[in-house]
């Protein structure tokens, strides 16, 4: 399986959390899969403007070419992507969801009903299967965990797929790793 | 009382949110003896004088389009920021307005447990969360399409300052059921069985002659 990490931690002194996901892509190595890790820190990606110029003036692509283009060509080509961040204030951070709101030019501006519900058409034939890895601080509590999951589940929902995997960095690597493989 | 909005979306000054937020703050200025200002989070650079605005105001109010079943980046960064506030006493009561352009309000949903969550941590007094769905393209609408919604905005921002936060009638009105009905379902359905159903973004490719082009996939090939 092609696996995306999309490593959403700001802060390279967290250095707990950048093992973590090394190890975890060892281990998912070691069960076969081919494992690409994007360090969104390390990019150059800008705030969507909500201009809609994916949209309705270059269909699929953003008017701003930075390196978010790198990250939806990667998205696409992927079997699973892995959104891993620390929390904060109760959410992943403003790194991920940034890159999340330049996801947008992957789907289509029409609309379809999914159970009655409005969603967006797609523009690829297939979208990858979606996991949340996060950290928790301890000012965490279950109620904060249960509302990202929920509004991934959301997410994964707009982006024609499922979120297929949750998980915490606290649980075991070798766990985790089997578990994403098992998908 | 001193209201600080805090425009979050990423159009800024031309965002379909300052609409509706206009027509708050018409309405919350018919009495006199308040003071109201709007920042707009997509002046990133003005971030450090906005936070301090949090600091000191009495109430806020933070409005944000819905993207990608949440709020924007932008928003998030502004909310890590208010992190050294989390438990300090004097901190504003805090309400929010969530857009969609989607019509169900169930959209927005999601993201309202988390801004009631926020208002916890924080330990702002929580004033609600105003929803609102298919917000997009108000800005072409004609004045009788929008006349109703400007309305309730208006009405909504005359009664806050009244009631000292969000006329639960009117937050109602603005989100009357959470899914379509079943007479838009199949008003929706036989649009897009005649082919007007995405007439909207029909008319804005063909006007930017990118039509033909609506369904590229230009990440499709892997060179």
């Amino acid at each position: 399986m092609k696996i995306l990490i999309l490593n959403g931690n700001p802060d390279p002194n967290n250095t707990l959390f950048e093992e973590y996901l090394a190890d975890l892509t060892e281990e998912m190595h070691a069960l076969d899969n081919e494992v690409r890790q994007i360090k969104l820190r390390d990019l150059n990606i800008r705030y969507c403007t909500g201009c809609w110029g994916c949209w309705v003036k270059t269909p699929g692509k953003c008017v701003f070419p930075d390196d978010s283009q790198e990250v939806c060509r990667e998205y696409v080509h992927t079997d699973f992507v892995l959104m891993a961040s620390p929390v904060k204030m109760g959410f992943t951070t403003a790194l991920l969801k940034k890159t999340q709101d330049r996801l947008i030019r992957i789907l289509h501006p029409y609309v379809d009903l999914v159970e009655n519900e409005c969603h967006h058409h797609r523009r690829y034939d297939e979208y990858p299967k979606n996991g949340l890895l996060l950290e928790r601080p301890q000012n965490i509590d279950d109620e904060d965990i249960q509302i990202m999951k929920d509004m991934y589940s959301r997410f994964s929902l707009n982006f024609k797929t499922e979120l297929t995997f949750f998980g915490l960095t606290a649980q075991d690597v070798k766990e985790v790793a089997r578990a994403i493989d098992n998908i | 009382m001193r209201l600080t909005i805090f425009n979050g979306s990423p159009r800024g000054k031309s965002s379909n949110t300052k609409l509706l937020m206009d027509q708050f703050t018409n309405g919350f200025c018919e009495s006199a003896v308040s003071e109201v200002e709007t920042v707009y989070l997509n002046r990133t650079k003005e971030l450090p004088e906005q936070v301090d605005l949090f600091k000191k105001t009495e109430h806020v109010i933070l409005a944000f389009p819905l993207y990608t079943d949440a709020m924007p980046g932008l928003v998030k960064a502004f909310i890590e920021e208010l992190e050294p506030f989390c438990g300090r006493s004097g901190n504003p009561s805090i309400g929010f307005v969530v857009q969609s352009g989607f019509p169900e309000p169930n959209h927005s949903r999601f993201v309202e447990r988390y801004l009631e969550k926020l208002s916890r941590r924080l330990g702002c007094r929580y004033q609600g969360t105003v929803v609102r769905g298919g917000v997009e393209g108000i800005r072409i609408q004609p004045n009788w399409m929008t006349r109703k919604l400007f309305k309730n905005f208006y009405e909504l921002g005359k009664k806050y300052n009244e009631e000292k936060g969000f006329d639960r009638e009117v937050m109602r009105k603005l989100a009357p059921r959470e899914q379509l009905s079943k007479g838009r379902l199949l008003f929706f359905r036989l649009l897009n069985k005649a082919g007007k159903g995405n007439f909207y973004w029909d008319m804005q490719l063909k006007q930017n002659k990118a039509y033909e082009k609506r369904f590229d996939k230009p990440y499709q090939s892997t060179d």
